[in-house]
């Protein structure tokens, strides 16, 4: 059972005697559930990697602690798990073993107390250097990093840490990176998250916790496909001009999509530039290709887009396909967040107001479907936000920017 | 009546063999392929690491359970664990104490755990490159070069770091940490105020090595 590729035009058709400007939603969909003979879920091989610097002092550590605790528990003796704590230096509480006695982690964990500062990525070194100790090709490796601060000690540039986190990506072991209360560095665990082909969370509430590992751990056994790619090749004198999600690009010049979970779809939005078409001919060719959990090599799947073409003046009159056109609206809601981000980061309080504006603007001209409402609604809090928490109203619109490039976890409650 | 328990206690554990310190070193030793002194035996005992030797008239004697804990101590720490974190591990059954051995001891790393390894070592070899005196230490020009360089020999002292420790208890205060030699670190707090350049620094400075001066001859 693999994933599938399916193309779906704004509008059905594209000009035999003109130009045609064609927006495309590209979508990855996944096999509903893990076929019937497969045996249970692979092994999990991890490390969770917890910031114990002083301002993690309080309820903050006790709920990592739990959440940690939790965490433990839910595993099983086919699993491998590391406890590695930093402040300004980094301790490697249990080494990667398996979870025989879930006692023994347990009473690791409730030895973590508060310390110093922040040396964020030599936690992160120590954790992927355990699950790299155990490293299993076949199975699932991640480091799962919690951090409520700034990393300020050690390297530090977000962009030279994405870069060697992503370097880790390409050997087999992702990270995922969950930022808690109101002082991490929202683009710095971005940035990790998506280098690392894992999932980024940024919890506002420590009791949020162990809900957000539940869904880790779930996400990591319902793995369909890690290290997915894909590379849009547009043929015949047709040009890719725009691709509205945020995707990192691979060393071949793919794009890198999210972790494919079972049940699960992800939407790729193009715009393509065409000249004057001929029938059947091929106008792209998308070539998907992940890491399967359970299987060895690489695995591709490679389709073909054509479309009916017709005389430029028929297309003025067809339908636009309302879910395609909403989706795409959605996508490019995701994209303008960064826009506002930018002019917040200038001090232009205005003007990030009046984006934010711009793109309810757009919404609004919509169907209200319940995805538009809630867009809107997220939309308008942000917009209040801004005056009254800088902060937290730009925490909130990096991380929904990047929900269409790499796994945001959202939890339940705190979609007001 | 102390000698005779602790000896039945060994033999109730069903270890035939009883080895005295110097057989203990050698069986750790070939086991582990490093060398394992008398005095971390006698640390780790002291520690409660170990449980007591028994007692043959004035010898120490121990047995299976004292190699098994001496060898997963050894390996833990191998893997960077600190002392207070192997303590929970090595209470548990001989047979639990194996098993974990057992973990521990993995047969030879596939080829993409090789180069997973190399590159994060290759990692760990820039971080240390970068902490290098200088490069990372942006407020060193602010403070001059206050030691000599005849302080890279020293070996770092405990009352240093015991004094260091102390600043973890202020919750919120941010330290940062600058490399003055190989081996050699600077602790200093964002609150920590800087006297200007001039005669306060000089005389700042003068205090600082002053103290530095004394916590180095009290640990000799």
């Amino acid at each position: 059972m693999n994933p599938s590729l399916h193309f779906r035009p704004l509008r059905p058709a594209v000009a035999a005697d003109g130009a045609t400007t064609l927006d495309l939603l590209i979508t990855v969909r996944s096999p509903e559930h893990p076929p019937m003979q497969l045996k249970e879920r692979p092994g999990l091989n991890l490390a969770l990697v917890i910031d114990r610097s002083g301002s993690m002092a309080g309820s903050k550590l006790s709920h990592a602690r739990k959440a940690a605790r939790f965490l433990a528990g839910e595993l099983t003796e086919r699993d491998r798990l590391a406890i590695v704590t930093f402040d300004e230096e980094v301790n490697v509480l249990v080494p990667s073993q398996p979870v025989r006695d879930p006692l023994l982690f347990i009473s690791a964990i409730n030895t973590i107390h508060s310390g110093g500062c922040t040396a964020l990525f030599d936690g992160w070194l120590a954790g992927a250097t355990q699950v790299a100790n155990q490293l299993d090709p076949a199975g699932l490796n991640r480091v799962l990093l919690l951090s409520d601060g700034q990393a300020n000690e050690g390297l530090t540039d977000a962009e030279a840490i994405a870069a060697k986190v992503e370097g880790l990506t390409q050997r087999g072991i992702s990270t995922s990176a969950f930022g808690l209360g109101s002082g991490f560095d929202e683009d710095l665990m971005g940035a990790m998250a998506a280098a690392g082909d894992g999932t980024l969370a940024q919890i506002e509430s420590p009791k949020q916790l162990a809900d957000l590992y539940a869904s880790e751990l779930q996400g990591l056994a319902s793995t369909v496909g890690r290290k997915v790619s894909i590379g849009i090749r547009a043929k015949h004198g047709a040009e890719l001009v725009d691709l509205l999600n945020d995707l990192p690009l691979t060393s071949a010049g793919n794009h890198q999509l999210p972790n494919l979970r079972y049940g699960q779809e992800l939407s790729v939005g193009v715009r393509l530039q065409l000249p004057a078409w001929m029938p059947n001919q091929e106008i792209a060719s998308v070539r998907l290709a992940w890491d399967s959990p359970d299987q060895e090599g690489r695995k591709t799947l490679i389709e073909q887009l054509t479309l009916p073409v017709k005389p430029e003046a028929e297309l003025e009159g067809l339908e636009v396909d309302p879910e395609v056109a909403e989706q795409l609206a959605l996508l490019r809601a995701n994209r303008e967040r960064r826009l506002a981000i930018e002019e917040l980061d200038r001090g232009d309080l205005r003007a990030a107001m009046a984006s934010i504006e711009a793109i309810d603007q757009r919404l609004k001209g919509l169907p209200q479907s319940d995805a538009i409402t809630r867009e809107r609604r997220l939309l308008a809090e942000k917009k209040e936000l801004m005056t009254q928490d800088r902060n937290l109203s730009r925490k909130r619109l990096r991380r929904e920017s990047l929900r269409s490039s790499l796994n945001v976890w959202e939890s339940g409650d705190d979609n007001v | 009546m102390a000698d005779s328990l602790s000896l039945s206690t060994a033999a109730s554990l069903g270890s035939d063999s009883l080895y005295g310190l110097e057989e203990l070193l050698a069986l750790a030793g070939e086991r582990l392929g490093e060398e394992v002194t008398p005095r971390t035996v006698r640390l780790y005992a002291t520690e409660g690491l170990i449980d007591r030797p028994g007692k043959d008239r004035r010898r120490a004697v121990y047995g299976q359970r004292h190699l098994l804990q001496l060898l997963l101590i050894r390996a833990l720490a191998r893997r960077g664990l600190s002392l207070t974190a192997i303590a929970p591990l090595v209470t548990c059954s001989d047979e639990e104490l194996g098993q974990q051995l057992l973990q521990l001891e993995e047969p030879s790393p596939s080829a993409e755990q090789q180069e997973a390894l190399s590159y994060l070592q290759s990692l760990q070899g820039e971080r240390s490159l970068s902490s290098s005196p200088g490069s990372s230490a942006s407020l060193l020009p602010l403070l001059g070069s206050p030691l000599s360089s005849s302080s890279a020999s020293l070996s770092p002292q405990r009352s240093l770091s015991t004094r260091s420790a102390g600043r973890s208890n202020v919750a919120s205060s941010r330290w940062h940490r600058f490399s003055l030699a190989p081996g050699v670190e600077l602790h200093l707090s964002e609150s920590a105020s800087i006297p200007p350049a001039g005669k306060r620094r000089e005389a700042w400075l003068a205090r600082l090595l002053e103290r530095l001066r004394e916590q180095l001859e009290s640990e000799s």
